[in-house]
């Protein structure tokens, strides 16, 4: 589990420090150097079409794929985990009728949905968040409810409420602490899905709009550039790629550790 | 497998025999259980499409811009006339009702932006090439994934497990925007065997990348689920036994162990469908299909209601359908379950 997480905690530290350290910023263009070869002075992977540092670009775009992606999950966390709560907690017919939302919500081709979203109503990068966030959390609610479910027969559970507290107060201080650890590894899950989801939509022109840039913007720029200058495709695709298995190998082995 | 308790009773002889002796005779409450279940997935098919379109009409509609918004602005009476020919001035519920109406009757209704077209007639002209492109990768990441998960899963814990494992995982998490225009880059135009983009009439040499591209995150997932549902399958009681008999590894996962095991992947059919389809926006856009998806993009950009509409009926529709075809599959797959 250590070598995902090292990687990507060094790429996200690449992501913040890097463009500092740059001579050149991502949206500046160097008319000296469009389509500089890597290693050339000042651009140090070189420039794409227009003449913009390709690392800079690439460096930029995931620290924007990044916090996208960080926001978005954290609005599926916040979703998933309150509704799977509530419904694990209450159980019954309320639990009954929060999942048969979700059971209903499951199938429905949501990809489609965003894409509506975002073609219809200018491409605000809050509305990317919210977009993606919003269609995420089902997975969650439904890992937290059986792990609710699970907590509220515990002996530790049953004597808070034998000993007269509040429910608010059981599941913030018995509940929460322990679902940490299983939130966390579908956490580490759902945000692979939300890159995914927000690279694909930038690479449709739907998601963050220039002269902002994420690495599906990259891609789909590098793409259009590829038989002149594969690099341009190459370092954010490999950046991306990067980023989804890091994240996924560490979910996957997390949530594994914590079922054995 | 669980629940054929006349079997034990035969001693040992009848223990070899025992294969498929059950089939036929499943218990009467377990094959009403299936139709229950299909029954339900069908009437709920209805509602779901409804909500589907329902939800995707106001979002359209509650969405500033609209289809008339061209270069040129046209003058208050032309707009109040077309809106009024297309019956944008009503009530957004009777708009809503309308529609319904009129898909439940097999129309599209007209395009607003290519004005010459029917909505029908794109549909027509979009979907064979939509269906052909996910048709192909589906079948493509079954043979891949389910050869690949088997070659996994002969020998447990080897090197050869480790890798196919690995390898999954990657394909799984490969982006199929990424995977695209690398293999466009590589097979189009660095070796130049096959073509870059376009339909070409459907033939092979078009459809390779594309399909492979949609193909491989499937491929995948499948491979996992194959691998998984072996390691479950070969250590029942069964699988033993005829391994004891002396069956080849391969011998053995085809003839016993890989029915059971299919079922995980039957059950991810629906969702892979979903992805597919989604993979296919990105495919279609890429190497310049006339499918579906690059209608569904360009239809919500220009407002084009209809056309989008139509688009996200027919994926929700296809969606559904391959999600009862999975339960059809699953019931085919697991002999308890069938009816």
């Amino acid at each position: 589990m250590r070598t995902p997480l090292v990687l990507l905690v060094l790429i996200a530290l690449a992501a913040l420090v890097g463009p500092l350290l740059l001579p050149w910023p991502y949206d500046v263009i160097d008319w000296g150097a469009v389509r500089a070869p890597a290693f050339s002075p000042g651009h140090l992977l070189g420039t794409d079409a227009v003449g913009r540092d390709l690392l800079a670009r690439a460096l930029v775009g995931t620290r924007v794929t990044l916090a996208v992606a960080g926001a978005a999950a954290s609005v599926a966390l916040l979703i998933g985990v309150g509704w799977g709560a509530v419904a694990g907690w209450r159980g019954g017919r309320v639990d009954e009728a929060m999942m048969r939302i979700v059971d209903a919500l499951y199938p429905l081709p949501f990809m489609f949905v965003v894409i509506l979203l975002m073609a219809l109503f200018g491409r605000s990068i809050l509305l990317v968040f919210l977009g993606i966030g919003a269609v995420e959390w089902l997975t969650m609610a439904r890992v937290v409810r059986g792990q609710v479910m699970g907590l509220r027969e515990r002996p530790f559970v049953l004597a808070a409420e034998a000993a007269g507290a509040s429910p608010l107060a059981i599941v913030r201080g018995h509940v929460l602490p322990n679902l940490a650890g299983v939130a966390i590894a579908y956490l580490l899950l759902t945000v692979p899905q939300v890159v995914m989801v927000e690279s694909f939509l930038s690479f449709l022109g739907l998601g963050v709009q220039e002269p902002l840039t994420s690495l599906g913007i990259l891609v789909k720029e590098g793409a259009d550039d590829m038989d002149v200058a594969p690099a341009a495709l190459l370092l954010p695709g490999g950046l991306l790629v990067a980023i989804l298995i890091c994240l996924t190998l560490a979910g996957e082995r997390l949530r594994d550790r914590l079922a054995a | 497998m669980p629940g054929r308790p006349g079997n034990a009773s035969r001693g040992f002889p009848g223990l070899f025999r025992a294969r498929g002796a059950g089939r036929g005779r499943d218990p009467p409450d377990r094959r009403a259980a299936m139709h229950a279940l299909l029954l339900r997935r069908l009437l709920t098919a209805l509602p779901t499409l409804a909500a589907v379109v329902i939800l995707s009409f106001v979002l359209m509609r509650v969405a500033p811009g609209g289809p008339f918004d061209g270069e040129r602005a046209l003058d208050p009476a032309t707009r109040a006339a077309l809106a009024k020919a297309y019956g944008l001035d009503l009530p957004l519920h009777e708009q809503v009702w309308r529609y319904l109406g009129r898909l439940a009757h097999g129309d599209f209704g007209p395009s607003l932006v290519y004005r010459d077209f029917s909505v029908t007639d794109l549909v027509a002209q979009g979907l064979p090439v939509s269906l052909t492109l996910g048709g192909l990768a589906l079948l493509l990441a079954l043979l891949l994934g389910i050869a690949a998960g088997a070659g996994a899963a002969i020998r447990p814990g080897s090197r050869r497990d480790a890798a196919i494992m690995l390898a999954a995982t990657l394909l799984t998490v490969l982006p199929t925007f990424v995977t695209g225009p690398l293999l466009v880059l590589v097979f189009g135009m660095r070796l130049g065997w096959l073509p870059v983009s376009g339909w070409g009439g459907g033939d092979a040499a078009h459809l390779a990348l594309p399909v492979l591209a949609l193909a491989l995150p499937v491929a995948g997932a499948i491979a996992k689920l194959t691998r998984a549902g072996l390691a479950g399958a070969l250590a029942q009681d069964h699988v033993r036994t005829a391994r004891a008999r002396g069956l080849a590894p391969a011998r053995l996962i085809l003839r016993h162990a890989l029915r059971p095991a299919l079922v995980p992947v039957a059950s991810y059919v629906g969702p892979a469908a979903a992805g597919l389809l989604t993979g296919a926006v990105v495919i279609e856009t890429l190497f310049a299909l006339p499918g579906l998806g690059r209608y569904f993009v360009q239809g919500a950009l220009n407002r084009d209601y209809p056309l989008v509409l139509a688009v996200v009926t027919l994926y929700a529709a296809l969606i559904i359908l391959f999600n009862l075809l999975a339960d059809l599959v699953y019931g085919w797959l697991d002999p308890r379950m069938r009816g």
